[in-house]
């Protein structure tokens, strides 16, 4: 068993670089852009095209797998994790980023096998950084091994987050108040880089002490998960219980000290679930 | 008044320093990376999050000593000299304006966005400007009157007018009073309700500055930042075909420590109408 994940993985290493390459070429032009849930919710062909790439790979080669992709969800597809071996896709991590040119954006690809993550991969292309996990093997980035930093003392941690495309006046009261009282606590600096994936394997790689979000999609933390908890840190909801993949909610941490300081100065707002969206578009299942 | 001649000699002389400059940020930038990977000692300057290692004041010794010995008659304002005491006073002789370490939060934390920024200023004009992306290896330069550019590639602002499709970048400076960040959150939230692409914060307000002037951002403002993180970028963002202007919407002011800069002037002044000041001391507060 454990050998057909590994040439899942290489698979998906390989898949993960060419769609790097497509992403930086795109880079070089002027992009149009599409939105989805809000003005500053970002879609563009290119998100499109290699999702499309990214999953037709795959399934030449594992035809029976089955997939959870940002833009085969926004397209009506089901967001739902069942036991059969399944490849969860983010093709573009940090769209905004990419229409923009600004240089974070990365391709995501995380496999789960009976609901559990097997491995992760996050290529951060416009950096050629790319960040891998296989489950009880460590992470690493570009084939050197990752650790957490091993903070515990908040006061003396950087804390990233993002805004998302969030821009109800309610949520961003809340996001602000979130970060004024981590602020205060006082910790060293907070970041927003706009790309969860790249976010939470800063974590990873010790370049930073934790990063929490509300709001964001299975598809952006999936692989980043896994390669945060193979190189020592935590991963958990905001509340400081147990993570679950589909409730939009994230804490990632280079400790469960720094990641309980976090969840105590922040609370989250109302989200629909990932996998509570199977009825909007239903056809009748 | 000068002849063009006169000018074209005038100019060809920081030539020589620019590349004076560039060389010495390149070697500054190897120290820095050689000492990334170590532990850091690190104390506290003005507050508990204002931070400084044994890695800014050697890297900034290493810069002014080296410059001082090809030009012995300039003079020098560097963050940590000013830390130290020496004043802010940027006077008509030719001035380096320097900081050995922009980021050096990041730096402490291994963040991988440090950079070191030399500036240059004759006449009180900033003549030239150098700033070097310590992990990256980017080089970014530009010369008055002669662009600016990125690894010898020609750099341009973007030119979006519109906030609704801006991406802007900010930094919170040393303040974390309630007060302050009261006010840094409702700057944020102000311009998020315009609907702006999104907001971003790197740790580093020269390298910010760079990503302004190299078109993937189209604004960055901030309150605290200090005259040795905006003399090098103010020439590059200009050069690049960008605007640098006072948050109060006035001209740039060096030593203001604050800062809006865009592509265009329509993004400069929408975001300078749009935030509110956080106050804090002048550099040349000390320099009469």
């Amino acid at each position: 068993m454990a050998d057909s994940w590994q040439e899942c993985m290489e698979l998906g290493i390989s898949i993960a670089r060419n769609a790097g390459k497509v992403i930086c070429k795109a880079l070089q032009n002027e992009q149009s852009v599409m939105l989805k849930t809000s003005p500053a919710d970002l879609v563009t062909e290119t998100d499109q095209k290699v999702e499309k790439m990214i999953i037709s790979a795959i399934k030449e080669k594992f035809p029976t797998h089955s997939f959870i992709g940002e833009e085969s969800v926004a397209a009506g597809a089901q967001c739902v994790l069942t036991d059969n071996p399944t490849w969860i896709i983010d093709p573009v991590d940090g769209t905004t980023n990419f229409v923009h040119r600004f240089p974070f954006v990365a391709v995501s690809i995380a496999f789960a096998v009976n609901k559990v993550t097997e491995f992760g991969i996050v290529y951060s292309c416009k950096e050629d950084k790319m960040y891998t996990a296989r489950k009880g093997k460590g992470a690493f980035l570009n084939g050197v091994k990752l650790n957490v930093s091993g903070q515990t003392d908040i006061t003396k941690s950087l804390v990233i987050t993002e805004v998302g495309p969030e821009r109800d006046p309610k949520i961003l009261k809340t996001f602000f108040t979130n970060l004024e009282k981590l602020l205060n606590i006082p910790i060293h600096g907070f970041r927003a880089v706009g790309t969860a994936a790249t976010d939470v394997c800063f974590v990873a790689a010790g370049e930073a002490d934790a990063y929490y979000h509300i709001g964001l999609h299975c598809w952006d933390i999936a692989a980043a998960g896994i390669i945060v908890t193979e190189a020592g840190g935590v991963l958990m909801d905001t509340d400081g219980g147990p993570f679950d993949m589909m409730c939009r909610r994230i804490i990632a941490a280079s400790s469960r000290a720094v990641g309980e300081a976090v969840a105590k100065h922040i609370r989250a707002f109302p989200c629909a679930r990932d996998d509570e969206q199977i009825g909007v578009h239903a056809n009748g299942n | 008044m000068a002849s063009s001649e006169e000018n074209e000699m005038y100019s060809k002389q920081w030539e020589g320093c620019m590349e004076i400059a560039v060389q010495t940020a390149r070697t500054a930038g190897q120290v820095i990376r050689e000492a990334f990977k170590h532990e850091k000692e690190v104390s506290t300057k003005s507050s508990p999050v204002d931070l400084v290692t044994e890695t800014d004041r050697l890297v900034e010794d290493l810069i002014i000593s080296s410059l001082r010995e090809k030009y012995p008659s300039h003079r020098f304002i560097g963050e940590e000299s000013s830390a130290a005491g020496e004043k802010c006073l940027l006077t008509d002789n030719p001035t380096w304006i320097i900081d050995p370490i922009d980021g050096t939060c990041n730096f402490i934390h291994s963040f991988p966005m440090v950079a070191v920024s030399i500036g240059f200023a004759v006449n009180k004009e900033l003549e030239f400007g150098v700033i070097y992306h310590c992990l990256d290896e980017n080089l970014y330069t530009a010369r008055k009157g002669h662009g600016a550019f990125c690894n010898g590639i020609q750099l341009q602002v973007s030119k979006e007018t519109d906030m609704s499709k801006a991406l802007i970048l900010t930094e919170i400076g040393a303040k974390r009073d309630p007060a302050t960040l009261k006010i840094f959150s409702g700057n944020m939230e102000r311009l998020l309700k315009a609907q702006v692409h999104g907001i971003r914060v790197i740790g580093s307000a020269t390298l910010a500055l760079c990503q302004v002037a190299s078109g993937a951002a189209d604004a960055y403002y901030q309150f605290g930042l200090h005259c040795w993180d905006i003399a090098a970028a103010a020439v590059i963002i200009r050069e690049a075909g960008g605007n640098v202007i006072d948050t109060s919407g006035g001209p740039l002011d060096l030593m203001s420590r604050r800062i809006v800069a865009a592509g265009t002037v329509e993004m400069a002044h929408y975001i300078a109408r749009e935030i509110q000041t956080i106050t804090y001391e002048r550099d040349d507060h000390n320099a009469n």
